[in-house]
């Protein structure tokens, strides 16, 4: 079976902010996720995530690069074609992204009327959702009456109202506390077994990843570092990007160590140095 | 001397449905004109939904131009277009026409400011979902910005009254133009006081029953709309830019554009 998405050679620069090199955000991606699969992709603080995940629905466009959708060049298709395409991407976002002047039921059908439902069967539909999220109570609440767990089930329901084949997750439960997480989480499990779509997380939370995705890539300042198998990749990181981002510290002094670890490379300096000198 | 408390009751009546009309009538004109303007700003400019450099430049150029122009000139440049359309330049409804001109593009910033401050992350959800530009300004831009619209809307009609009582000057009809010839011609100074005084509460009302309603559509105010906001309690009518906030919850933090905040 063909992937449902293929990321080829993908590479994103943004203009230079003044005089100087553009930024190269994403360099020469390759990946290739299956139909059905749920795909981590962890990264740490500006390695490229956002950007990654908005190239692959053409909110920003590839400086160079194919993105291949159900067989699809996305670069190919007219902006009428693209704005039909995206109804078969759904996204949702940290912050969630909810009308602020829509209730929840209101904010579901949103994407119903974009593709031109009818009012009647867009909130048959929006009910039936908020069932699935577990929010029948909440259908009258306000964005603002809700809070973040219960604003990010709402803009999952948003997000999968009209059937799409994919769900691009942009660090969706880095607002959340763990528990909460924990019960999105399950939540985006359950919907890819039920429906069979299509999930990619991104995240730069390595649980999110443990608990969730089947395979994962690894991406470091806008490379894909190491990619393959999550039990796989977590039982021997072979990157250094990969080591720092998923291997648990198993006791306190190990955290230590990674914080420490982290502190000291923010401050281009390696641990090792410092501690040699501090040893002296 | 007593006889300058005898004010013509029927007369101020006359004054007050003069300067409401002008004010509505103009208010109502300059939004047709001026809300698509405001939307176009908008929409085409650097952070817009669709860009347009040149678009953009140029419209606001002329609004700016216009807008810089003072009331009193504008009034008096504009006689031969209000002669045009409507016979005269005297009366309420002729005053109706230079107050619509130099309103409309001040309605027109004021609709931009509006829409510019709609959640940038909300914009980039319905992109997600594959809105149209014109889907979004329709479901998105303007839906969301309904409760700064609406103060907008009040300013406007507030910043339009005092235009119409300065039109006074010119024989423009409603309280300005009493105030000026009984107070400034005639020395009758009671009546320009009770006709200032009367302006006065209308802006009052005005700002208080626009703010009431802002909050009481916006749902992004957690806080169920109160009575908070007295009605001398909601001032500030001719404050421009920075009463538009009025009564508007503040944006957090976390609703600002993720990648800038990321
Ligand atoms: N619109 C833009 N203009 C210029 N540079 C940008 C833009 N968007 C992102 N970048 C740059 O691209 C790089 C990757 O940013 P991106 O937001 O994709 O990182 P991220 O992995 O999502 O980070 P975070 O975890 O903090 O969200 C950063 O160096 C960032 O400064
Ligand atoms: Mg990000």
């Amino acid at each position: 079976m063909p992937p449902i998405l293929a990321i080829e050679k993908l590479s994103k620069s943004f203009p230079a902010v003044r005089a100087g090199d553009d930024v190269r955000a994403l360099s020469d991606i390759d990946l290739f996720i299956e139909e059905g699969e749920i795909f981590g992709i962890i990264g740490k603080s500006g390695a490229g995530k956002s950007t990654l995940v908005r190239c692959i629905n053409f909110l920003e466009r590839p400086t160079s690069g194919e993105i291949v959708f159900n067989g699809v060049c996305l670069s190919s298709l007219s902006k009428a074609e693209l704005y039909h395409t995206r109804q078969s991407m759904g996204m949702i976002f940290q912050q969630f992204n909810l009308l602020a002047q829509r209730n929840a039921l209101r904010n579901i059908c949103f994407p119903l009327e974009v593709a031109g439902w009818d009012r009647q069967k867009a909130r048959q539909r929006a009910s039936e959702l908020l069932e699935l999220v577990g929010m029948s109570d909440k259908a009258g609440a306000y964005p603002a009456q809700l809070s973040g767990g219960q604003r990010q089930r709402v803009a999952i329901a948003r997000a999968i109202a009209a059937n799409p084949r994919i769900l691009l997750c942009d660090e969706a439960t880095s607002a959340l506390d763990p528990e909460t997480t924990h019960s999105i989480l399950a939540l985006l499990k359950d919907i890819n077994a039920r429906y069979g779509i299509t999930i990619i997380v991104i995240t730069h939370e390595m649980p999110v990843i443990e608990q969730i995705a089947t395979r994962l890539a690894v991406l470091d300042e806008g490379r894909i570092v190491e990619a393959g198998r999550t039990s796989e990749v977590f039982a021997a990181p072979q990157s250094e990007a990969a080591r720092r981002m998923l291997v648990r510290p198993q006791h306190e002094d190990g955290l230590i160590a990674a914080a420490a670890r982290r502190y000291f490379e923010s401050q281009g300096m390696a641990l090792e140095e410092v501690i040699r000198d501090y040893a002296q | 001397m007593l006889s300058s408390f005898s004010v013509d009751g029927g007369m101020l009546l006359a004054g007050i449905g003069q300067t409401l009309y002008m004010t509505l009538a103009s208010a109502l004109l300059a939004y047709l004109i001026g809300l698509p303007l405001g939307v176009l700003l908008a929409v085409t400019a650097p952070e817009g939904i669709r860009p347009l450099r040149m678009l953009n430049t140029v419209l606001g150029f002329v609004v700016n131009v216009l807008r810089s122009v003072p009331f009193l000139i504008l009034l008096i440049l504009v006689i031969p277009l209000t002669r045009a359309i409507m016979g005269t330049s005297l009366g309420p409804s002729a005053t109706v026409v230079p107050l619509t001109v130099a309103a409309a593009p001040f309605v027109a910033r004021l609709v931009e400011a509006s829409l510019a401050e709609v959640d940038q992350g909300v914009v980039e959800a319905a992109w997600s979902m594959g809105a149209s530009p014109f889907k979004i300004i329709m479901k998105v831009l303007l839906p969301e910005a309904r409760s700064s619209l609406l103060l907008g809307a009040t300013i406007a009609a507030i910043t339009i009254l005092g235009y119409s009582a300065m039109s006074g000057i010119v024989g423009g009809g409603g309280l300005g133009d009493i105030a000026i010839r009984y107070g400034y011609y005639r020395y009758e100074t009671s009546v320009m006081f009770v006709s200032v005084a009367l302006l006065v509460v209308i802006v009052m009302v005005l700002q208080a029953l626009g703010n009431r309603w802002a909050r009481s559509i916006d749902k992004k105010a957690s806080a169920p709309s109160g009575m908070a906001f007295g009605l001398f309690g909601s001032g500030m009518p001719l404050g421009g830019r920075k009463a538009e906030k009025i009564g508007q919850s503040a944006v957090p933090a976390e609703n600002k554009d993720e990648d800038a905040a990321t």
